[in-house]
């Protein structure tokens, strides 16, 4: 089965190496680009009482994999400083974050606006689709597609997602097979 | 024939020159990287002693056997103060897969008492195989994502 988790609740999961068992980290927020419809990286925060941002990042190359209770690393080489991590991680453009953003298909209509961005588990950051407020006033849950266009304030999308708009994300785990399998055949 | 550290748990030190029992069984140390035990933990908190498994003569179901009491030392690095602390113990300890779930924590470890070898781990009822270990740290214990 299909694990998805949005990205506010990635916030605050251990950073842990694999072949230490220690938590290195832990997230403090997530760096998405709506462009690669993927996590790019996650920026840090310090762990236990010394708690406070942390000046390294984790560019999302070096994730094992986001879980359900923790981010994964190999080791504690995996957090690089800013300078030293690919532009889209160690300096993320600004007015990137598809947060408010509202869903117009192609048709025209919108579906809503964009609240989060919804996670594969298990694998190193793959966006798979995105919480929504709908228009209604209810949260909603659409797949992504590969093809998107995005700019600063919507986020264009095929005309069958309206037909895949989900209330919960065991729904959005169903749609999102049927949903790439249909605009392949198309 | 396999031992168990909850079984072991509390197991009476004996010195085999004196027959004198020098005190009970507290922990057991686990290398991470040679999946073994490396030394015992005798006695509780200031005054706990450390047994390197070099020195154990005789890993019995009824008792440990040791030459004589110099056999057993005081902590001599962090590594052994953390361990006689108990902060080393595997029971009790996080376990997460490489894929980032938890699986819940150790409820006991299987051995063999001849060698030393950490042969398994119980999580409740279900055993996982010593080779799925990746790491053993302070936070969890990391198992592959096939013994999930």
């Amino acid at each position: 089965m299909r694990l998805l988790v949005t990205g506010s609740s990635i916030r605050g999961l251990p950073v842990v190496t694999i072949g230490g068992g220690e938590d290195v980290a832990e997230v403090r927020d997530v760096i998405y680009s709506p462009e690669a419809g993927r996590v790019v990286g996650l920026t840090l925060n310090k762990r236990g009482f010394l708690a406070g941002r942390c000046r390294e990042v984790l560019p999302a190359e070096m994730i094992h994999a986001i879980g359900r209770d923790a981010v994964m690393i190999d080791d504690e080489d995996s957090l690089i400083l800013p300078e030293d991590a690919p532009a889209d991680v160690g300096t993320p453009p600004s007015g990137r974050d598809v947060t408010g953003d509202e869903v117009l298909t192609e048709g025209g209509t919108s579906l809503g606006h964009v609240r989060d961005v919804v996670v594969l588990v298990g694998t190193a950051g793959q966006v798979v689709g995105y919480e929504i407020d709908t228009a209604a006033g209810r949260t909603g849950y659409i797949p992504l597609s590969t093809q998107l266009a995005v700019s600063g304030s919507a986020l264009i999308v095929p005309e069958a997602t309206a037909d895949f708009v989900r209330d919960d994300l065991v729904g959005l785990g169903a749609a999102v097979d049927e949903f790439r399998a249909r605009l392949r055949i198309r | 024939m396999s031992d168990r550290f909850e079984a072991a748990s509390g197991r009476r030190i004996v010195s085999r020159t004196s027959a004198e029992e020098l005190g009970n069984l507290e922990h057991l140390v686990v290398d991470a990287k040679g999946l073994r035990v490396t030394a015992l933990v005798v006695g509780k908190g200031r005054r706990a002693l450390v047994v390197d498994w070099e020195h154990v003569s005789g890993f019995g179901p009824d008792a440990v056997m040791v030459a004589d009491e110099s056999a057993l030392h005081p902590p001599r690095d962090d590594r052994e103060r953390a361990a006689a602390g108990g902060k080393l113990e595997l029971v009790g300890q996080r376990v997460l897969s490489d894929v980032g779930n938890d699986l819940g924590p150790i409820t006991d470890v299987v051995f063999d008492p001849t060698s030393g070898v950490i042969e398994a781990f119980m999580i409740d009822d279900r055993e996982v195989d010593a080779a799925a270990l990746l790491g053993i740290g302070s936070f969890a214990v990391i198992v592959r994502a096939s013994a999930e």
